[in-house]
């Protein structure tokens, strides 16, 4: 799996809860991603085995609205992306100023 | 209504750039989450969430990304490799033939006779297994359209005997230029057969796309042979012969049978053609056939495989209760 700066956000989003499932929109405002960058990512994820991606289970006519597809972190996901994480912080020179938007939702779960 | 509807627009057309088995899910998770937003007014972004889906070149996915490379190198990896494969099972086999013959040819009468068949045989077994070999690497190699991978194969084969000719017209070897207008010939049939038996194994019929590969590819050779028999033995006695020997002359009657000659060494029990014409015909052509006969098992092998359709992998979603 490459650590790319868009796939790191996604991780450190969902590590934030890792129990958390989240949707496409929540993931966006979490990453601060576009919806073009955010998919491939997800579905990268997915194949690497550290994501999975379930169907909300609800009556779309009850909610007045369709299904949403939700991430969840596997547990492998979990054990996975903490450790690139953690290699990636190590290999960031300690000095180095914080990129805006880079660890988007505060102090990561790792 | 108007957003709405040029954003779902927007959607489908940035599905297409994903993979097939995938886009059906992708077009109903985004219309999900279009739904929310239309739901809350948000218009701006709507069209910001399709527009960036339909604008990236993230439609293939990152992940397959490098898959195509993968799959494009396996495949010029497959198809330039198996023509000079194809040679060196000729060779081999021409050299196991010499070995066996001079094993046989001091202790049974029948050695000679055996030869041809036994050179033939030798390239059909090794081509097969050649066959085999390309057909598992196929399940991983680009997959384009029938005619495209015909000319993949051909082309390739085209280049090797082109290299092949090439090394023999510099060692001084004589009658080349006899031998090309049969192998253009060959290749050029080929490249037919191949595309009808691609054609038909894409629409799932297999076993009719293997006989139409192989029937194509044996009328392709045998025309081959005929050719460069009809090319340099005149049909008819033409000027006074020697006596005590047969004209040089091959009677065009048996002409269907020449790739058979050439394979066997043998008239199949016919009265055509004689003893003596055999000979003409496989002092004319001796290697080429040989050649087509290692070169046709791979080549309708990997154009059957190759235009198969290949089995969905996505996983099937499971429903989960919703987060509140």
């Amino acid at each position: 799996m490459r650590l790319t700066i868009p796939v790191a956000k996604v991780l450190s989003a969902l590590l934030a809860d890792p129990d958390a499932p989240r949707y496409g929109l929540d993931l966006m405002r979490l990453t601060d991603l576009p919806s073009g960058t955010l998919y491939p990512v997800l579905h990268r994820l997915r194949a690497a085995g550290w994501l999975a991606a379930d169907w909300e289970e609800i009556d779309p006519v009850a909610a007045g609205r369709p299904a949403r597809r939700y991430y969840r972190l596997t547990g492998d996901g979990v054990q996975a992306a903490r450790l690139a994480l953690a290699e990636l912080r190590a290999l960031a020179p300690e000095a180095r100023p914080s990129r805006g938007g880079a660890e988007p939702t505060g102090a990561p779960a790792w | 209504m108007v957003t709405r509807r040029l954003a779902g627009v927007l959607l489908r057309a940035a599905a297409q750039r994903w993979p097939v088995e995938l886009r059906d899910e992708l077009i109903r998770e985004w219309d999900a989450e279009l739904h929310v937003l239309a739901g809350r007014g948000e218009r701006w972004r709507m069209l910001r969430f399709a527009a960036s889906l339909a604008a990236s070149r993230a439609g293939v996915p990152e992940v397959d990304r490098a898959v195509p490379e993968r799959r494009l190198r396996r495949t010029a990896r497959v198809l330039l490799l198996a023509p000079p494969a194809c040679v060196a099972i000729v060779a081999l086999a021409a050299v196991v033939m010499s070995l066996a013959y001079a094993v046989l040819g001091a202790r049974v009468a029948w050695a000679t006779a055996v030869q041809l068949p036994l050179w033939s045989g030798l390239t059909a077994g090794a081509g097969a297994l050649l066959a085999l070999l390309v057909t598992r690497a196929a399940r991983r190699t680009v997959r384009t359209g029938p005619l495209a991978t015909a000319l993949g194969v051909v082309l390739p084969i085209g280049l090797t005997v082109t290299v092949v000719l090439a090394a023999l017209a510099g060692s001084g070897e004589r009658g080349l230029a006899g031998t090309v207008p049969g192998l253009l010939l060959w290749l050029a049939l080929l490249v037919g057969a191949l595309w009808g038996a691609g054609i038909l194994a894409r629409r799932g019929r297999t076993r009719l796309a293997w006989a139409v590969g192989v029937l194509g590819a044996l009328v392709a050779a045998d025309a081959a042979v005929v050719l460069a028999v009809v090319s340099a033995i005149p049909g008819a006695t033409v000027g006074p012969v020697a006596d005590g020997l047969p004209p040089d002359t091959v009677d065009r009657v048996s002409a269907p049978l020449w790739l058979l000659t050439c394979w066997t060494d043998s008239s199949l029990g016919l009265p055509r053609p004689t003893a003596w014409e055999r000979f003409l015909i496989t002092d004319l052509v001796l290697v080429e056939p040989v050649f087509y006969l290692a070169c046709t098992p791979y080549a309708v092998a990997y154009a059957v495989a190759a235009a198969r359709p290949a089995a969905a992998t996505a996983p099937a979603p499971e429903p989960v209760p919703s987060p509140a």
